[in-house]
């Protein structure tokens, strides 16, 4: 058996893959090949069990520039100055890492989606951050070092971190959940790509960025097991180290090589070092592009002396990027970066270096120290592999449908307003710098989505939104999915923007589980569906799935998405609060009373139908935001998510309060506490409307008094309940 | 004819593109420097330290920077009377270099903006800048009008402004304190303050008057697109809020 040679290291690869390998190469692998096969056929890398699922995403549009499969994904923006420019986006967790040690693995997931995007010839403008904490005190410890990782990053390298979530589920207590999402302006012509271009054959490939050490070694397969609380310790090791100051510097760097290569004509090809190192960055660029690649591990910049060939090779050190460039080219592009821009003096032995080059033949060479140390089919090594894996068929909830309680919102509206889901995610996100760049139109915490004035001179804007409930994922996966999408959508909606397109990170458990993975499936389902009757499409997207405790339990069904829109003048973006007293106030959506995954149902102890999802309703509550902004009658306008109605009302009077209007509201609803999703809208003239759709439930006042079925609350105390609760864990 | 102005890029700087933009847009002169031509730093004739963290904020932030052969260029240059503006990170350079408050030795500081208090993380909040000085004291504000309110973004984890006693009450003396925190109605308190800063103090300027360095970041609030309570659809393009400073700054230079 392979894995017993002597000495073997301790890899994931099951026995039937260890022995599929020795009977193509003919021969047992090499202690380096073994890594490679290990890493590059960890679920982390291969996607073997999940691929299948997901070519079931709608990817296309006419929008869509660049679809699933490169290291972003990009979609049309609009046009300025007689330019087509697109948004590239790219979606990722970092969640294994971020459990063991929060600090490092928050900010290296940062790290790694903000290369993803850079890689692809674009400038980077933003980042968001969906968050998923436990409960318990090792959660709490996850909780502030995640943030802070995150912050200490973004912030250092200048992108503004421009939207994001937080929930907290005691079914996170062992894994907690980190995914990035990471957004970039580029001109389409512009665009580089992750393979290697026709004509390539003989071009240097070029290795740029940190001196290579022996962190996150086994990062790919580390994050494609279940952890264990007693290997965390040994796992550690595993766990990349972030360095934003130099990422800083590569970054700058790389536009000034983006501007010398437009200059040139040359088209290069660009990739993030992400999953198995230097080997699996290097074979899948010339892979793709149809070549092989010969690459002298005695030409890589290390930090260290007498590092064995297989961490060299497969060790997962940050900021690291590779180029294929002509050879004239490539010695420029080392030249602005280790003369112009002093990389070695930047971080130790950092530095860009020319490490090998693109073959014609389909080989996958490594030397090291004179003698070959791998050499195999470089398809083989980056094919497709496949685990059709069994799952259970998901049990869908059906809800009872219990007889709505009599809700008494005098005194559960403030426990709602308190809840960890709904209370104000300022302590955290204050900590993050959202409007560094200057470019910001909306920034984080002032609506639902982030917004962005992202090309100078301009009026051109996107939005970003993120959204996932686990209230929901923990009932019915498929459902959690589909409202995700939905969610993400209207949030997008709501500042006035059209969206355009999605990204997902399925965040699920061991898919070696049949019901675990039949989760997984069927939030696939949920995710096609939505966005097929919605028409938009996935351009990028993420599997993160081993979030399974030792002791077996998984996380709640976590489906996360990302909406993307666009707007084509930034002056219609509808801007934070309350406008004027005497505003109709309308509720756009479904008028459903029930609490299935509501706070308010958390709060009283029960059960209930999950809030129907009808395409149609959504389809028309889109229409009647955007006439409604077209024809300038809309003054405010908040997505009612977490909370229900009221909270969102209340949030809509906030945001009024805290920019010097006193304005309250008088509304009658059934229960608004409910969470059954839609807008509330604060419109001018209702008469300019289609209603069909529409309910007009009150209207706004003078003063600070949010009236609701004839019970007062002063808009104040409201703030000071809502505004406090997250500082306990954020001070 | 309007003087040249150079933003210089250090290592680790991160704000330098807005801040040449809003210059630019406010009719000034300005290019980035970066620091591979820190040479060609003498001949301009005003400088803009932009936000970021430069050298990592290794040891304090600004300390490293202060030592910089770019600092070289704006020190000497300061010493004649060119103009010199700092802003977040570019303020804490120009205490760490000792121009500001100025009333020490070159490259040894009297004053730092040092982490914040009472909770000591990085700060995210928009704020106001209020004039607490003459317009007129100090080169770089004097087309702004007395008590000016200026919209800024704080954006740090060090800037408390923290000094002995002796030479907090020179700064109060020497007509030193150029910029507060305020609410937008124009009223100070400490709610208004976001770090903790001595003095409420969000921004100092030296003896002459041609050396200013103020935490908040105008650049940030610095067009119509970036205020969250713009009303109406006018030109969101335009240069409006925290381009007010900017504006006396390139005034200044012309």
């Amino acid at each position: 058996m392979v894995n017993e040679l002597p000495g073997a290291p301790n890899v994931a690869l099951r026995d039937d893959e260890l022995q599929r390998i020795a009977e193509r190469l003919g021969r047992q692998p090499t202690v380096v090949e073994l890594h490679a096969f290990d890493a590059q056929w960890s679920e982390h890398c291969s996607y073997k069990s999940s691929r299948h699922h997901l070519a079931r995403l709608p990817a296309t549009s006419t929008r869509v520039v660049l679809g699933p499969g490169e290291d972003a994904g990009a979609i049309h923006l609009g046009t300025h100055a007689g330019e087509r420019y697109a948004v590239v986006v790219a979606h990722e967790s970092h969640n294994h890492p971020s459990q063991i040690v929060p600090f490092e693995g928050a900010a290296t997931g940062v790290g790694g989606i903000v290369r993803d995007v850079l890689c692809m010839g674009a400038e980077v403008i933003a980042v968001a951050d969906p968050l998923r904490f436990g409960e318990n005190a090792h959660a709490r410890h996850v909780a502030r070092g995640a943030v802070d990782g995150i912050g200490a990053y973004g912030n250092a390298i200048g992108v503004p971190n421009l939207t994001g979530d937080v929930y907290f589920n005691e079914g996170f207590d062992d894994n907690c959940l980190v995914n990035v999402v990471a957004l970039g302006i580029v001109k389409e012509s512009d665009l580089i790509h992750s393979f290697a271009p026709k004509g390539a054959q003989g071009w240097s490939i070029v290795l740029v960025g940190k001196a290579t050490d022996p962190s996150g070694f086994g990062g790919a397969s580390f994050s494609s097991v279940t952890l264990d609380a007693e290997e965390s310790e040994l796992n550690k090791g595993a766990v990349q180290v972030p360095d934003p100051f130099l990422k800083n510097v590569l970054m700058r760097a790389s536009y000034r090589v983006f501007a010398v290569l437009r200059e040139r004509k040359i088209t290069a090809a660009f990739k993030d070092l992400g999953a198995g190192g230097i080997m699996g960055c290097s074979a899948e660029i010339t892979a793709h592009g149809g070549y092989g690649a010969e690459i002298n591990l005695d030409a890589v910049n290390v930090s260290v002396d007498g590092m064995p060939p297989e961490v060299i090779a497969v060790g997962e050190t940050q900021e690291r990027l590779l180029w294929i460039l002509p050879a004239d080219t490539a010695a420029e592009v080392v030249r602005i970066y280790n003369e112009e821009f002093s990389l070695p003096e930047i971080a130790y032995n950092a530095r860009a270096a020319i490490i090998g080059r693109v073959t014609p033949e389909c080989r996958y060479v490594l030397r090291y120290r004179g003698s070959v140390v791998m050499d195999v089919d470089i398809e083989f090594l980056t094919g497709r592999i496949r685990d059709e894996l069994p799952y259970t068929e998901l049990i869908r909830h059906s809800g009872k449908a219990a007889e709505l309680p009599a809700v008494d919102v005098e005194t559960l509206f403030p426990q709602v307003l308190a809840h960890r889901d709904v209370a104000s995610r300022e302590p955290l996100y204050r900590r993050y710098d959202a409007v560094v760049r200057g470019c910001t139109v909306l920034p984080r915490g002032a609506a639902d989505a982030g917004v962005l004035a992202p090309v100078p001179g301009s009026r051109l804007g996107v939005a970003l939104a993120v959204a996932g409930n686990p209230r929901f994922g923990r009932i019915d996966a498929t459902y959690a999915a589909e409202h995700a999408v939905v969610e993400a959508m209207r949030r997008v909606v709501a500042v006035g923007a059209r969206p355009i397109g999605l990204t997902d990170c399925l965040n699920f458990g061991n898919p070696r589980k049949p019901d675990q993975y039949g989760g997984f499936v069927g939030a696939v389902e949920g995710l096609e569906r939505a966005a097929t009757e919605l028409d938009l499409p996935f351009v990028s997207g993420n599997v993160s799935l081993y979030n399974e405790s030792a002791g077996g339990r998984a996380v709640p069904a976590s489906a996360i998405v990302a909406c993307m829109g666009a707007v084509e003048d930034v002056a219609q973006v509808v801007t934070p609060g309350l406008k004027e007293p005497g505003s109709a106030l309308l509720w756009v959506g479904s008028r459903e009373l029930v609490l299935g995954g509501s706070v308010l149902a958390e709060l009283l102890g029960v059960d209930g139908t999950l809030p129907e999802i009808s395409y149609l309703a959504e389809r028309a509550g889109v229409g009647i935001v955007h006439d409604a902004i077209e024809r300038g009658v809309l003054r405010s306008c908040r997505v009612v998510s977490d909370g229900g109605m009221l909270t969102a009302l209340a949030r809509l009077a906030f945001d009024a309060m805290l920019r010097g209007r006193a304005i309250g509201a008088e509304i009658d609803f059934g229960n608004p506490l409910c969470e059954a999703g839609g807008y509330i809208c604060e419109v001018s003239d209702e008469s300019q409307i289609d209603l069909t759709g529409a309910l007009r439930i009150g209207e706004t006042v003078t003063g600070s008094q949010l009236v609701v079925n004839g019970v007062r609350f002063d808009i104040p105390s409201l703030f000071d309940i809502w505004s406090r609760p997250l500082e306990e864990i954020y001070p | 004819m309007s003087g040249r102005i150079a933003v210089p890029v250090f290592p680790g700087t991160n704000s330098e593109d807005e801040t040449v933009r809003l210059l630019r847009d406010c009719g000034g002169d300005a290019e980035l420097v970066h620091w591979s031509e820190a040479q060609t730093l003498g001949s301009y004739d005003a400088y803009v330290l932009s936000g970021g963290f430069a050298y990592e904020d290794r040891i304090r932030a600004g300390a490293i920077a202060a030592h910089d052969r770019i600092m070289d260029y704006v020190i000497e240059g300061a010493q004649h009377g060119k103009l010199v503006f700092g802003i977040c990170n570019g303020a804490q350079i120009l205490l760490e270099a000792g121009l500001i408050p100025g009333t020490g030795q070159v490259r040894r500081a009297t004053a730092a903006f040092a982490k914040n208090a009472p909770q000591p993380h990085f700060v995210c909040r928009h704020v106001y800048l209020k004039l607490e000085i003459e317009p007129s004291r100090c080169a770089i504000t004097a087309a702004l009008p007395p008590w000016a309110l200026v919209p800024a973004w704080a954006a740090h984890a060090e800037g408390r402004l923290a000094a002995s006693p002796e030479n907090l009450a020179q700064i109060v003396s020497g007509g030193h304190l150029a910029f507060v925190y305020a609410h937008a109605d124009g009223r100070v308190d400490d709610a208004a303050v976001p770090n903790g800063s001595a003095l409420r103090c969000a921004g100092l300027v030296n003896g002459a008057g041609n050396v200013l360095a103020i935490m908040p970041h105008p650049e940030r609030d610095g067009w119509t697109f970036n205020h969250l309570d713009r009303r109406g659809n006018g030109d969101v393009l335009a240069p409006s809020g925290g381009a007010a400073l900017f504006r006396s700054f390139v005034e200044a230079v012309s």
